[in-house]
């Protein structure tokens, strides 16, 4: 009898070879690509995990993350011991060992103590965009998946989000720097020379004086919420759209009015999903440089932002160091040895332990929301 | 039982009528929030031309100073002078590279065993110089401290001399010997072992040898480098003067502007004082108009002069290309000779033309916006914060983003596709579930992260690769600059392959299923029904994948300031391939570089500005047709 | 629209800057230097003053100034009339105050067999005239230029020490910091670049001799590329900025310039 069975076993099609060519230039171009990724990360580990992690408990040398930058200086005492020691205690050392040479002097600058300063920077310039663009990035979604109709209004609007998108970031570094630092208004007394525009306020001798919040704290956050708000709306607007219909439809009939049902019925469902996504949105702007380098960041300063302030006003419109800043600076502006790597690969492994944190956060919280939110 | 609607309160109703309600408040309050972004927009827009657009009729003023200064009229000259001076480099070299060559192998020698001897005091330098600082009579070091010393240097000495680099030139008895006396050399020696010096010496007598039939050629090369010395010493004198000149003029300028703000400042002024006390302070501010005539009449009566040194070079220059030979038996020799062949009849064509440019040239000769404009878009020179004159090219930067775009989109367009179409198609869920990650991951690694990456790491292994002689056939290896194109363009690469994998994918994914269905239903094999029916039915949104990753790498920033080398210059497309391996500017680079320095308000400060609307638009022209395309697929 | 105006007055109100001195300009002085500088002041019983320092470049010096956003200048050249002017008009008098004295150094990567160098072969090679180190007695190789960036002040007494005033070519490498053309040089058999002298010291790197005068701190006169470093201030100058003037013209401080590899201003 002839059995169909065989027919169809008797030898592999034709295309066969084609297809398993295909499938395996396509696999091997795919795991090219995740070696090389790999591959970083363990360079960048091997490198500068030694920095943050010592054999012996509590496993963790916190002085690294605790410490603020300074130079270090490299030198051998009479006994040919060679010390590295940063700044401080280094003047501490020679006070000590009042009279003894030190030999062969070498000196290396941001590359002693630790990152405390660049961390602070960060952290504080992320917390305020953030909160910047939570508020109004939210606040948009809303309108746009709660209120919007179709409109010219909101035609414009998600035109808009559409084009501020893909602005390159050194485009709102421009942006910021003419805007924030140059231009927007403050009051004071004594407006300054470049000042857009004063006008006279009515209150005592103060005037209302366009003339930007200069290098500053606060510039720097308006600038990177600006950049990171039309990935907040989107985000946003997505979870709000993810909550079922029907949930809006009860509550309506219910009585409710249009903002119970949004307060009460849809953004609760939906902070999950708009948490998760601002995760992912903190690690690009923590990651920044371009949009800062001009509105807030510095590359020395000896203090912690908080420390030293007359009032609290003064940590908004003073200047930050920053991580990312401060990495640029380690890579561009001091040389790479022995000495230097400490600084060089410890800030770099810990930038990337922040954004590996962050991102493995948003991954891990997305895939729960998943599979808790089913309706 | 019907329920009676209880009366709604009154004052709501009441305002409902008017129009006003708690409900419409907070949606009015949404809207105005939503409507942020197009304020934001609005206001990038704004400052940018507010900023940018200034910098054309200022760049016009430059460019008129450059014109009534005389500035104009000494470039005639210096460009000759230019021409002048690269075909004597390339005679020069020409005639080096014959000698060099003829004594390659004495070349090679001495160049080896000093290599040998620097590679070995590369690594036991800082010790011994250590140990010779500290045994000077004015330091006191202990005695323990010199033994480590000492014993440290022993301990490097022996592992240098295991590590020594190949000497395939020398016999294997002249390394044992050079080897020898390093080994038995005091350590506190600085003069080069014997070997070393009398391979110097054997090549420099080998040189001494190929010098003398080279004569003619040296003599031909001296007679035509001093003919230009007399073009060389006028163009320096004329500089001088016409440098003074620009310089009052813009110093009357930036008075003129002071007192233009003073008086501004005085007519808003209400106390009468205040008002009299600015506007005397503007008075005294009234710059003296220039003597532009003066000096440019100077100038104009030099022009006769300047005709015969040019002429006389001509001349010179015309009977000594005769003399040049044809042909040296180096082939690089010989190669550099044709290439000053070559040259030399539009070096002669240009001097020819040269009288008659000068005699043409006017001071008075308007400069109109559009040149502005033109030798903007069309520059070829980025010159900025130079003492001569700064001008503003964008062509430089422009190509240098645009060289660094096709190497990186080159290797993530396969790539990314590639990988996107693996995944979605081919994958198990296991796989999907390592690959995406880690791809995702790639995404979140900061910029600046991957530019330490490139100038700390990736620069350097990519440079020794490029020195290996079994890679010598790469077009463009060995690479002169270890930050360049190439390097920046894999980083960048590494950069976009996230947002073109995941775009992709999401592209490959919307493909309706009963597509796949159909074609297997047919009996196509998975490999043809995604080639065949997928990817094309996912195109448009692949492309829009592909578009929005070169809209990524245009507008990065950090990797290009660290890696791409900046090197502002149009890339020399004559070594082909080799092109990818030259540093370069790009636009965003340039932002970063100099924002910081430069003067609020002045000409350079806006050209920032207008590279940044350029940027905007392109990137702006980028999204809006990639999102073209992603509708069409949608529809 | 309330919150908005609520925030935007709170950071209204807070312009009043924190009381820091802010030091701004010259790479050259500001990467290595002057940090050491302010650790050694605050080591020196000023530990409540802060400092700020951002080194761009000589010429970001003037701007910060003029606009009052840096209270002290660096800068590794002489200030320009046009920048004196753009401070006057903004009603600030700058003063003037040498810190130190420096030396550019050629350097040339180690296995160069090159030591010495005339003006002549240095102006040739930085304008781009001499394109191959054959043309100067080298062992054939293209010539890689590495420069400062523009800001630079260097960059700028480069031009006029050692160029005549003439242009780069547009084949130099314009590079952020000293130590970045260091590190260029020292993995680039065919480099050549500037540094001051503090950075001359860099592994892989040798300084080359300019006309018989070799760029160390006794041949200060003699040398050709030897500069002035100065701090501008205005003529007020706030009383911490003062303060840190002062103590760089003390003993203490000019020993830490001398051990960062400067010269102080009295050896000259």
């Amino acid at each position: 009898m002839f059995n169909p069975e065989t027919l169809i076993r008797k030898g592999l099609p034709k295309g066969h070879f084609k297809d398993v060519a295909a499938r395996s230039f396509l696999g091997g171009i795919t795991y090219l690509v995740v070696s090389i990724a790999v591959l970083l990360f363990a360079k960048i580990i091997a490198d500068g995990a030694p920095v943050l992690f010592k054999p012996e408990a509590p496993f963790v040398d916190f002085e690294f993350l605790t410490a603020k930058n300074e130079t270090l200086h490299v030198f051998d005492d009479a006994q040919g011991n060679r010390h590295q020691l940063p700044a401080a205690a280094y003047s501490q050392y020679v006070s000590q060992h009042e009279g003894a040479t030190q030999f062969n002097e070498q000196t290396y600058s941001y590359s002693g103590g630790g990152i405390a300063g660049p961390i602070a920077g960060t952290a504080l310039l992320t917390i305020g965009s953030m909160i910047l663009a939570l508020f109004f990035g939210v606040s948009a979604a809303i309108y746009l998946s709660e209120y919007a109709k179709q409109s010219p209004f909101i035609h414009a609007i998600r035109l808009a989000i559409l084009n501020l998108a893909g602005i390159p970031s050194i485009v709102f570094g421009l942006f910021g720097f003419s805007v924030f630092v140059l231009a927007v208004p403050v009051i004071t007394s004594a407006p300054s020379d470049r000042s857009l525009l004063a006008i006279p306020l009515l209150i005592g001798d103060y005037f209302l004086s366009f003339q930007g919040w200069n290098s500053s704290l606060m510039a720097g956050c308006a600038t990177l919420a600006c950049m990171i708000l039309p990935v907040i709306i989107t985000a946003s607007e997505e979870s709000l759209r993810a909550v079922p219909q029907g949930f809006r439809d009860a509550s309506l009939a219910m009585g409710a009015t249009r903002w119970q049902t949004i307060r009460k019925c849809v953004l609760p469902f939906s902070l999950p999903g708009i948490l998760t996504s601002s995760l992912l949105a903190i690690t690009r702007v923590a990651g920044e440089t371009a949009p800062i380098m001009f509105t807030a960041a510095v590359a020395a300063k000896d203090d912690l932002p908080w420390q030293g302030l007359k009032n609290p006003f003064d940590l908004l419109s003073s200047q930050v160091q920053a991580l990312p800043y401060h990495i640029y600076t380690l890579a561009a502006r001091i040389p790479s040895s022995e000495f230097t790597q400490r600084a060089q690969y410890g800030s770099v492994f810990v930038f990337l332990l922040l954004v590996a944190f962050l991102s493995l956060g948003s991954m891990i919280l997305r895939a729960k929301l998943r599979a808790k939110l089913k309706w | 039982m019907p329920h009676e609607d209880p009366q709604p309160p009154e004052p709501a109703k009441r305002f409902q009528k008017q129009g006003f309600s708690y409900e419409n408040a907070i949606k009015f309050f949404f809207a105005s929030n939503a409507g942020l972004t197009i304020v934001i927009l609005a206001l990038i827009i704004t400052f940018l031309l507010k900023e940018g657009l200034g910098f054309f009729p200022g760049y016009q003023r430059e460019l008129e100073v450059y014109r009534i200064a005389g500035l104009e009229f000494v470039d005639i000259s210096r460009k000759n002078l230019t021409a002048h001076e690269q075909i004597t480099s390339i005679l020069n070299r020409s005639y080096y590279a014959e000698i060099n060559g003829n004594c390659a192998h004495q070349m090679h020698r001495s160049q080896e065993a000093s290599a040998l001897v620097n590679a070995y005091s590369d690594l036991t330098g800082p010790t011994r110089d250590l140990i010779v600082n500290n045994s000077q009579p004015d330091s006191s070091p202990s005695p323990e401290m010199l033994t480590n010393l000492k014993k440290n240097f022993e301990k490097q000495k022996s592992k240098a001399l295991s590590t020594l680099p190949p000497t395939p030139h020398l016999t294997p008895e002249e390394r044992q010997a050079l080897i020898e006396s390093i080994r038995s050399r005091a350590f506190d020696a600085t003069e080069d072992p014997p070997l070393v010096a009398s391979l110097a010496t054997e090549f420099a007598e080998a040189r001494e040898k190929q010098v003398k039939p080279l004569e003619r050629l040296r003599t031909t090369i001296d007679t035509f480098e001093s003919a230009g010395s007399e073009l060389s010493s006028l163009v320096s004198e004329m500089t001088g003067s016409v440098t003074a000149t620009k310089e009052k003029i813009q110093h009357a300028d930036i008075l003129e502007k002071d007192r233009k703000t003073l008086l501004a400042a005085a007519s808003g002024a209400k106390d009468p004082v205040e008002r009299e006390k600015l506007i005397a302070a503007a008075h005294a501010s009234l710059a003296e108009k220039p003597d532009i005539e003066g000096p440019i009449n100077i100038l104009m009566e030099r022009r006769p002069a300047c005709i015969a040194v040019h002429q006389s070079l001509k001349d010179a220059a015309a009977s000594i290309s005769t003399q040049l030979p044809n042909s040296l038996t180096q082939p690089e020799a010989t190669n550099l000779l044709k290439v000053a062949h070559n040259l030399w009849p539009l070096f002669l064509a240009d001097l020819e033309k040269t009288p008659q440019t000068i005699n043409d040239w006017n001071h008075k000769t308007p400069v109109p916006l559009s040149t502005a404009i033109s030798s903007f878009l069309t520059g070829k020179d980025w010159v900025t914060g130079g003492e001569w004159q700064d001008f503003y090219g964008i062509l430089p930067l422009a190509a240098g983003s645009l060289m660094i775009s096709i190497v990186a989109l080159t290797l993530a367009i396969p790539s990314g596709i590639g990988a996107a179409i693996y995944v979605n198609q081919f994958a198990s869920k296991r796989e999907q579930s390592l690959i995406k990650p880690v791809i995702e991951f790639i995404q979140a690694i900061p910029s600046v992260v991957l530019g330490f990456i490139g100038i700390l790491i990736f620069g350097t292994i990519l440079r020794d690769l490029s020195l290996m002689d079994s890679l010598r056939w790469i077009p463009g290896f060995p690479i002169e600059e270890r930050l360049n194109i190439f390097t920046a363009g894999c980083l960048l690469a590494l950069m976009s392959i996230p947002t073109i994998f995941s775009l992709a994918e999401d592209a490959i994914n919307n493909v309706p299923s009963a597509y796949a269905e159909a074609a297997e239903a047919l009996g196509a094999s998975r490999v043809q029904t995604t080639f065949r029916v997928i990817i094309p039915a996912a195109f448009s949104g692949i492309l829009a994948a592909v578009l929005l990753g070169f809209g990524r790498v245009i507008g990065e920033t950090m990797v290009v300031l660290l890696v791409a080398g900046n090197r502002i210059k149009i890339p020399d497309f004559t070594s082909g391939l080799g092109t990818f391996f030259q540093p370069c500017h790009t636009l965003t680079g340039i932002i970063a570089q100099e924002l910081g320095e430069v003067p609020l308000g002045s000409v350079h400060y806006r050209a920032l500005f207008v590279v940044g609307i350029l940027l905007f638009a392109v990137v702006l022209i980028i999204n809006a047709t990639a999102h073209r395309f992603v509708n069409r697929m949608r529809q | 629209m309330k919150t908005i105006s609520t925030l935007l007055a709170a950071a209204m109100i807070s312009v009043a800057s924190a009381q820091t001195l802010s030091i701004k300009g010259s790479d050259t002085l500001g990467a290595k230097l002057v940090p050491q500088l302010a650790e050694g002041f605050k080591a020196a019983g000023n530990a409540d003053v802060k400092f700020e320092i951002a080194a761009e470049g000589s010429t970001t010096a003037f701007p910060a100034l003029a606009n009052g956003t840096a209270q002290i200048g660096m800068s590794s050249r002489q200030v320009k009339d046009d920048e004196r002017t753009i401070c006057l008009t903004k009603g600030v008098y700058i003063k003037e105050h040498p810190i130190c004295h420096d030396m550019i150094c050629v350097i040339v990567n180690k296995n160069s067999p090159l030591a010495k160098l005339t003006k002549d072969q240095v102006a040739k090679i930085f304008t781009g005239q001499v394109k191959d180190w054959s043309e100067i007695g080298g062992t054939p190789g293209k010539i890689s230029i590495y420069t400062r960036n523009t800001s630079s002040g260097t960059y700028k007494d480069w031009q006029k020490l050692a160029m005549d005033g003439r242009d780069y070519p547009s084949s130099s490498l314009k590079m952020a910091g000293n130590e970045q053309i260091a590190q260029e040089v020292a993995k680039n058999r065919n480099g050549i670049g500037y540094v001051g002298l503090a950075y001359a010291k860099t592994a892989g790197t040798k300084t080359i001799i300019i006309d018989g005068v070799e760029p160390v701190a006794a041949n200060a006169k003699k040398y050709a590329y030897a500069r002035l470093c100065y701090f501008y201030a205005p003529d007020k100058p706030s009383a911490e900025a003062e303060a840190f003037m002062k103590y760089i013209e003390s003993d203490a401080g000019q020993d830490i310039v001398r051990k960062v590899g400067f010269i102080p201003v009295k050896d000259v």
